[in-house]
Formats: structure tokens, sequence, C-alpha cells
């Protein structure tokens, strides 16, 4: 393993660091104060440090330092996670994933927000009140730390933001005043099985002041008892010190979550505890080849402090044993939190793929070994019958789970959309929540990729047009604040994402009369409110007067609409002027398989998803209607449907064919409104296995992709959308004309 | 293996007393036992604490065992790696008591 896959594995468990701290920094934002919630925020900006530290990335390691620094306020009661705060931790963890790109692929951060928000730290972590203005005055001071004439310290690079210490400004008014901490450090075993040790970390901390220590070995079993890697003892530390409390803290960093450890200004007339300390001799240069073989190439990085010596260390580690040094850090947090996340392995995305098209061949065959079976099998109970028949079964649990392999939580998409919510309302000065529910819903890692897009613009959209203005919200008697709802959930095979919003809804005559206005629907057209709704996601639409930088450049819900299509999936919406707005997306949950209905149209054999089929029925010749030049109605329960021949839109035959010689399929289509398809026969349904017509062949119009049949043939799957859509004529400009081009 | 046991009693500590080294001296205490001891620390110059845990618990067995165990030599690093962690290096002695 080199040195720069160690570094994508980093990058990798960055991403899962920012998330867990996105996700707890959103919770201690709806007031969750559970004390695990701010430790894990912190576990995840410090990993995030350690591991960017062992490869040098200085703008990372210092920015999280400073934000580390103010988690660490929260972490020890000295700073209230009110919202304001919240609100300067959560553009702190944008801009750590900023500088976590920026660091992984290059690129641009932007350094004025994150300078200003290191002050906006520093200004919290000072014990100021964040104001909405910036600028606090008296962050920069940086502290005079006498004590850098003693041991070489704090010169390893790594806090090149200067920092102050003005939350502990009674200690050095004390004047170059020293503190006595007590110190109690009682290590685990984990501590020494990921390559610290208790020794270090103890001659690192008498570096920094004078210590008597007093070893607990009460612990010890007995020689043929004990096992010899595991930790029994503890110790009582009395350290006198100039340095502050962090300092101190910091010597244990990397090893803070495998210890017990306590760090407390002593009380100066009450001396620690009545424990025979013996005092450390400051002379331990015997002890400075220690570090000696392991870590051989970073000798002179532990003749630094802590920070420096442990980041070094922890490179080293990684070098030797081939573990990631991100690993190393992560690991801290994993072992705490993790033993309840259950063990999971990373594998790469392309063996997943390669499987999951691998079983798609398997299943194709599998059908073509039965298909062949059935042909020369006339009495259908020869054992090769039945053994095929427990095949079939057997692959299509193999294929359940391949695909539950690739299945990821929504949860990442989600939580970027929270960003793109606080930055959005931050321009336009709305106040808006994002709530979700609903993320752990799973979903293949396909669509997870691919609808990012769609919903990014949708809130975006949300945030720019949907939601008031604060002060039209209070006018209306709304909470000023506006919310945002984004739920997944799993429904009938499907995954159901909805955005809800509380803002205006939509302006329908608006939206009517610019429809109007860009020639997209006759001025005379009687549209129901729902399909006016749904003018919105006509190609070109857009409602917004001005065009800012959010939103309203011209792409519109139609793109997104399209995006959704692109994935099998269909987008609605629903809106009440005054409450707001509901879009409603339904996706496949995978776009390697889909169970259709195999039918026959002028010889050809078409899937048609299952999804969109409402019922089937065999029309009959009183329930057809005819109008106009060749339109046809079928009436069906006492409503009418337009008749569409698939054979005639898809350019299959020239002339319309008899309804009552073929089937009907009731489908719906996401724009509302059924539509009854022409089919001449079903032949049955079948889960199919996708194949791209893009990627292997060219788009075809109405069709959305391909499939291999049980005989070897190739089938056309059906899309259906795009095929009411081409019927749908007059009403609305069609988005594609499949009489014409197809 | 990085400690040597001699046939007279004898055992000279390896220069580093990692983790890795914890399990493999507590194998040869183990086989030690019974027997007087002396320790040779000359040649330490590192020594985790899983190793300095085994040495005192050797001490403890050997006490036990009314058998002799005494770290002889030592080098500079052991002894202020003791010192440092706060082990009284009588600790890291037994005293062989005649039956």
């Amino acid at each position: 393993m080199d040195m720069n896959e160690i570094k994508e594995i980093f990058f990798q468990e960055c991403e899962e660091q920012l998330a867990e701290l996105e996700s707890g920094l959103l919770k201690l934002n709806d007031g969750d104060r559970d004390p695990e919630t701010v430790n894990a925020v912190f576990r995840a900006v410090h990993s995030i440090k350690g591991g960017a530290g062992a490869f040098g990335l200085e703008d990372l390691v210092a920015f999280a330092h400073v934000f580390e620094t103010t988690l660490d306020c929260v972490r020890s009661n000295r700073l209230e996670p009110s919202q304001d705060v919240l609100k300067v931790m959560l553009k702190s963890a944008d801009v750590l994933a900023d500088l976590t790109n920026a660091a992984r692929d290059g690129g641009f951060v932007d350094e004025s927000r994150s300078r200003a928000l290191v002050k906006e730290l520093e200004a919290l972590a000072n014990g100021e009140t964040p104001a909405p203005s910036v600028d606090a005055p008296k962050v920069v001071a940086k502290a005079p730390e006498p004590v850098q004439a003693a041991p070489p310290t704090d010169d390893s690079g790594f806090q090149p933001v200067p920092f102050s210490f003005d939350s502990f400004g009674d200690e050095e008014a004390e004047g170059e005043g020293e503190q006595v901490f007590d110190i109690t450090f009682r290590p685990r075993r984990e501590l020494f099985s990921k390559g610290n040790e208790a020794a270090l970390l103890l001659r690192d901390l008498s570096r920094i002041g004078e210590m008597s220590i007093n070893c607990d070995i009460d612990g010890l079993p007995a020689l043929d008892a004990m096992d010899p890697e595991d930790s029994y003892f503890g110790w009582s530390i009395s350290l006198k010190t100039k340095k502050a409390e962090e300092d101190v803290r910091s010597v244990f960093e990397f090893a803070e979550w495998d210890c017990e450890l306590t760090v407390k200004a002593a009380e100066a007339a009450a001396p620690a505890a009545d424990l025979p300390m013996v005092p450390v001799p400051f002379d331990l240069s015997a002890l400075d080849e220690v570090s000696g073989p392991a870590a051989s190439a970073d000798v002179s990085a532990a003749q630094t402090e802590s920070d420096a010596s442990k980041m070094a260390a922890a490179a080293a580690r990684v070098e030797k044993k081939e573990t990631a040094a991100a690993a190393a850090a992560a690991a801290q947090t994993a072992t705490t939190a993790a033993a309840a996340a259950g063990q999971t392995i990373r594998v790469d995305l392309d063996r997943v793929d390669r499987l999951i098209n691998l079983v798609g061949e398997l299943v194709i065959n599998q059908a073509m070994l039965s298909q062949s079976v059935i042909e020369n099998d006339n009495n259908g109970t020869s054992s090769i019958n039945m053994g095929l028949e427990e095949l079939q079964q057997l692959t299509r649990e193999i294929q359940d789970s391949v695909m539950a392999i690739r299945a990821q939580p929504v949860k990442p998409v989600f939580q970027r959309m929270s960003r793109i919510v606080r930055e959005v309302a931050d321009m336009v000065g709305k106040s808006i929540r994002l709530v979700t529910e609903g993320e752990n819903t799973e979903v293949d890692k396909t669509v997870i990729d691919k609808i990012a897009e769609p919903l990014t613009h949708m809130i975006r959209n949300a945030v720019d047009h949907g939601i008031e203005t604060p002060e039209k919200r209070e006018a209306a008697g709304k909470d000023p604040e506006g919310t945002i709802k984004l739920t997944a959930k799993h429904r009938s095979g499907r995954i159901l994402i909805e955005l809800v919003d509380d803002g205006a809804g939509i302006n329908r005559e608006r939206v009517k009369q610019k429809a109007i206005d860009n020639e997209l629907i006759a001025p005379d057209a009687n549209l129901s409110d729902e399909e006016i709704d749904n003018l919105i996601f006509a190609p070109g639409f857009s409602t917004a007067d001005t065009i800012s930088d959010i939103s309203g450049r011209g792409v519109g819900m139609d793109v997104v609409k399209r995006s959704i299509q692109a994935l099998g999936g269909r987008i609605s919406i629903s809106s009440r002027p005054g409450h707001g707005s509901t879009f409603t997306m339904s996706l496949p949950l995978t776009l390697a398989v889909l169970d259709g209905m195999v039918v026959t149209v002028a010889g050809q054999t078409l899937v048609v998803p299952l999804t969109a089929i409402v019922e089937t029925l065999q029309p009959e010749a009183t329930a057809i209607h005819s109008f106009g030049a060749n339109q046809r109605l079928i009436s069906i329960r006492d409503s009418f449907c337009p008749l569409v021949d698939v054979g005639r839109i898809l350019n299959f035959r020239s002339v319309q064919a008899n309804p009552v010689e073929g089937v009907a399929l009731l489908v719906e289509s996401e724009g509302g409104g059924q539509r009854a398809l022409m089919v001449d026969a079903i032949q049955g349904q079948r889960q199919v296995v996708i194949k791209s017509l893009e990627a292997n062949y060219t788009h075809v119009p109405g069709i959305a992709a391909a499939t291999i049949l049980g005989d070897g043939r190739v089938a056309l799957i059906l899309d259906v959308d795009a095929v009411v859509s081409a019927s749908r004529g007059q009403s609305l400009k069609p988005e594609m004309s499949l009489a014409a081009t197809g | 293996m990085a400690t040597k046991k001699a046939a007279s009693g004898s055992l000279k500590l390896s220069p580093v007393l990692d983790l890795t080294e914890a399990s493999a001296l507590h194998g040869t205490l183990m086989s030690m036992r019974g027997r007087n001891v002396t320790i040779d620390a000359s040649e330490v110059e590192r020594v985790g604490v899983q190793c300095v845990q085994v040495l005192i618990a050797g001490a403890r067995a050997w006490q036990a065992d009314k058998k002799s165990y005494v770290v002889d030599k030592s080098s500079d690093a052991f002894a202020k790696t003791m010192q440092l962690i706060g082990i009284d290096t009588d600790l890291l002695v037994a005293k062989e008591i005649s039956k």
C-alpha cells in the first residue's frame, strides 16, 4: 500500500467524519444535549486534524485546530451551544469540508470565509457571544508563553493560526503564573494495541513542567493470571506548569479515547491526594533514543511536543503496519462508538458493479435455460424442471443480496442539502430550517449519486422561490422561520422522496400567464389546478422575475424532471396557495433490474415497467369511442380515458390497431391523469435485467432501456411517461414528438 | 526471541521491551519459575509499561515462591523509565527465603 492509497483512505474516512460532524451539530441544533453527541462532534474534528497532521495538510490542521478548541469549550461546558453558536459551527463544518476537498482534489477555498470563521470561532472560545459583526477585536493577541524558552515547544508548525488563551487570562494575570494540575491517567488495553505507549505519554507530560508521579499497581494480577498485553497500571500525577489545561490535555490527544483521563487544576490550599508522589527527574535525555527503531524516520519530530510527535508517530505506524494513518486517527472514534456499528469492509465500487453485471448475466442465462427446458419437456414434471425452479429461486435471492450491497442510506445526500439550505437562505436573507426524515432509507448507490443534483436544484428553488421573506411570513401570520421538510420512505418497491415547504405555494395565475406568454399553452386553455402546477416542469419555464444567482437561470424544473425521468422516476407537485408546495419524487430502488410486464406490439416484444401499470383490461367494442381524426377514448367505470396505440406511436405500424383485438394497460403518468396503452397481447410478468440502450446503441425516443429475454432476443423497455407525453398532444407542447422522430 | 535465558537462571533483557516483547518476556519468566533468577537490564534502550507490568508480576511470583529475583544491572534508560513512570525498583526484587 503506497502513501497515496493511505491518503485516499484518509479522505474516505474524512467524509465519514464530516458526515458524523454535521449530523452531530444538527442534533445539537435541535436541542440534543447528550454529552456523547458533543463528544462525537469533537472526535470527528479531532480525527480529521490528526490524520491531516500526519499528511502535513497544514491548512486543514490549522482550521481544525481552532474549530476543535471551540468545540472543546462546548465539551467542557464553558460554552453553551446556542443556536448562534451552532450557526458558526455549522458554517465551520462546511469550511472544513471545503478544506478537505481542496486538500484532496486541489481547488479553491474561500480564504476570506475561513479566516472570518476562524475569528468567529476564536471569539467563541474566548467567551464572546457571537455577534452579527464578524470582527473580533481582541482575538489575535498571542499568548506570551514564556515557557517556550525551556524545551522546544510549539514550533511544530501545526498551529500557524494565532490563538488566544484569553479565557485563561486569569492564570496569566497571576504573572508568568505556574499552576498545578492534578492528573489521573489510566490507559486501557486499546491504547497499547494501537501503538501508543503510556511511558512515552508520561515522558511528554514531564517535559512541560515539573512532575511528581504515583503509579497504582494494585490492579496487577498474579504472573500466571495476567495477560501480558493488557493494561493494569494507573497513575496519579501532579504537574506544575506554565501551560494551560489544553496543552496538558493535548499530550494525550491521540490516546484520549483509550484511557481514563482527568485533568484538574489543583486548588492551591489542598494538595492533590494523599499519595506518595515521586518527583520525576527533568533530565530524561536517556529516553530520547527511546523512540528508536520504530520511528527512526521521525525521531526529530519526537523531540518536539505532543501534536507533532504524536502525528509523526501516527505516520510512522502507518508506514510500519501498512494501515491508514486516518484509520489510526479514526480508529479512536471507531472503538469507542463503533462496537455498535458492526463490522464493515470497504469494497471498490467497480468490483460490486462487476458482480452485479455477472449476476445479471446469470439471471438471463437462467431464464434462457428454463425456457429451453420447458420447450423440450412436454409434461413439465421432470426433475430438471424442478431443479430449475430452485435455481430460479436461488438466482433471485443472489440478485437481491447483491443489490443490497449497493444499497446505501440517503443520509449523505440529505446532509448535503442542509448545507445548501443554510447557504442559500443566508444569501437571500431568509431564515429556514431543514427537517429531514427517513435518512436511513436505503436505495441503490447509482440512484443516490444521480439524485443529488435534481434535489439540490429543487431545494434551491424552494428556498429562493418557495419560502417567503421573514417579513412576508410574519405579515401572513406565519412563523418567520420557514420550514423545508425532506423525507424519504419506501413504498411498493420504490423510494419516495418528498420535499415539502411551508411557503407561499404556487401562484397559479402567474404560472398560467407565464405559460401563455411563453406559448406553452393556448390563451383559452382550460386547465385543472394540478395541470397548472405541473406547468412548472415544462421546458424553459421560469417564473422568477429576476434572474438570481441561486435559481432562475433558465434551467428550470424541466431539467429536474428530465433527470428524475432518466432515473426511471416520476415527479409531481401539489400546492396549496398560502400553505406551501409538496414535490413528490418516486424513484426505483435500483437501476439494475425491473419488474415488468412483457407484451407484444406489432410483432415486437416490449417490457412495460410494472410500477406504471394500474390495471389491465380487455376493451369491449362498446367501450371505445372515436372522435376527431384518429383520437379514441375508452370508457372505464363511468370515466373516459384516452386510448393510445403503442404500436402506432412508436411507428411500429402505420394504421391504428383494432382495440378490441388487443389489451389495454391502464397506466398513470406523473403529470396526473391516466392513459390506456393499447398492446396486442400480454406474455407475462418477469423481472428483467436492465441494459442501457444509450451505452450499447443510442437513445431511442419512447424507449427507456432494453433487456435480454430468456430466448436470447433483445426486448425494449417502454418509457411510459414519454409515450404518454407524446400522446398528450395539444394542451402541452410535447416534450418529444415520437410520431415524428420515432 | 529477544530475551535470552542462561542455564544459571539469569535473564538478559533485550534492548527493546515493547508491546510485542511483553508476551515473550512473560513466557520466559513462566518457564523459569521455581529457580532463582538474576535479571540483566544493562542493554535495555526502551521499555514499555507492559513489560514493566510483567517484570513486577514476576517479582511478586518469585516472592510467593520464596525464590530470589534481582535486577542486578540496569541501563540508564531502564532506570529513568522506572523513575518516569513512578515505579520503585524495589518492586522488582524478591528475596530468597530459605526453607
